[in-house]
């Protein structure tokens, strides 16, 4: 995964989708000095998300964890047909994991209650070690505050862990799960993910935005 | 983009205010005080500070934009944080991964450096105490030329959406209490 989200204003450019022109020539910067180096923004500028197109689309993986009750979770059965948030992080991450998941949580703000009431987050730890289910339950219920259902948090063997992001098709993360996929993959009611998100200031207005139209 | 108006009178209640909290050893300090959105030394001005609440408990994210008003290129060599007893500047590689930058970042004259997650953060670690909204954490910025910089970060919510540091809002006004 090396190509970047669109960076867009934060979520009200939501409100401005004209405005996406304007944020698409450039990078990480906002402003365009001598220094600005060439966008890495692709084909995906013409595409109908705001997210990084997948192609071809992945398939929504099947595999098997324990989740942040302790109880055993099939990924591709239990969420089968739901649009559905998948991201690999851990908790002792500073940086992009908690902007992630804030992120997450304000795209589920922001779209329908149709769209949000059928909308899975899972989020799947890359730290097995101290990522126990009541450390990923207490993290994540700082997350879902006011939504209509629970993010989901998954745990695992080391193993378990692995096939997981070998069936989601993600980069395996590596020192201890400190380097991990930073790509959060959307699922649609199809059961195939399109589109998929990297962090970013306009990564909530992004999901929100594609979030309806994958969920239909 | 224009450059952010110089507020020394601000700045000058910043670095009172910073000095303070950093002589006490730390704790993140109440913003009872104005907080302004920049503070600035030797032609260098920083502005959109923040630090996400942290939901783990352990470690926290400081963000800001260096601006740097000068026709020279400086160094932001390191930052301290009263908030925790270690602080490192890091880099995010598209993968995930976190880079330590020992050396620092270079801001380039008449340019700025923007830290925003997935780019650049400084990591602040063994965390004195609990960091919630409405309290500030203060940093201080060490250039080669510029000497030293305080700053004051807001604690934004963990849900609060990130400010982007540049044309953004002002840190404190996206403070949900």
């Amino acid at each position: 995964m090396s190509r970047r989200g669109l960076r867009l204003l934060p979520v009200a450019a939501l409100l401005a989708v004209t405005g996406l022109a304007a944020g698409c020539g450039h990078s990480a910067s906002p402003t365009s000095r001598a220094s600005s180096q060439p966008s890495e923004l692709t084909d995906h500028t013409s595409s109908v998300y705001q997210g990084v197109g997948e192609t071809p689309p992945l398939p929504r993986p099947q595999f098997s964890l324990t989740d942040q009750n302790g109880a055993a979770y099939n990924f591709g059965q239990q969420t089968r047909g739901k649009p559905t948030l998948l991201y690999f992080g851990y908790t002792h991450c500073p940086d992009v994991c908690p902007t992630t998941l804030a992120d997450i949580s304000q795209a589920l703000a922001a779209v329908p209650a149709k769209v949000r009431q059928a909308t899975q987050v899972v989020f799947v730890t890359t730290d097995v070690k101290r990522d126990t289910p009541g450390v990923l339950k207490a993290y994540l219920a700082q997350f879902d505050t006011g939504l209509p259902n629970r993010f989901i948090g998954l745990t695992g063997s080391q193993a378990q862990v692995d096939a997981a992001q070998v069936a989601a098709h993600v980069a395996l993360a590596e020192d201890g799960g400190q380097t991990h996929s930073a790509s959060v993959l959307l699922y649609g009611s199809d059961n195939y993910a399109r589109v998929s998100y990297l962090q970013s200031t306009g990564e909530a207005g992004q999901i929100a935005h594609d979030l309806p139209l994958i969920a239909g | 983009m224009s450059r952010p108006p110089l507020a020394y009178l601000a700045a000058s209640v910043v670095m009172l205010a910073g000095l303070a909290g950093l002589i006490r050893g730390a704790v993140p300090q109440s913003a009872a005080a104005p907080s302004p959105s920049s503070s600035s030394g030797g032609g260098i001005v920083v502005g959109g500070a923040y630090v996400r609440q942290p939901a783990n408990g352990i470690n926290a994210a400081a963000y800001f934009t260096v601006y740097n008003t000068s026709g020279q290129a400086d160094q932001l060599q390191s930052v301290q944080a009263g908030a925790g007893a270690q602080t490192m500047l890091h880099q995010d590689e598209p993968n995930g991964t976190m880079k330590a930058l020992p050396a620092g970042v270079t801001v380039p004259a008449h340019g700025k450096v923007v830290l925003t997650p997935g780019k650049l953060h400084v990591m602040i670690e063994q965390l004195y105490g609990p960091l919630k909204p409405g309290q500030s954490v203060n940093l201080e910025l060490s250039f080669a030329h510029a000497g030293t910089v305080l700053v004051v970060a807001p604690v934004i919510a963990i849900l609060a959406p990130a400010p982007t540091g540049a044309a953004a809002p002002t840190p404190s006004a996206t403070v949900s209490k």
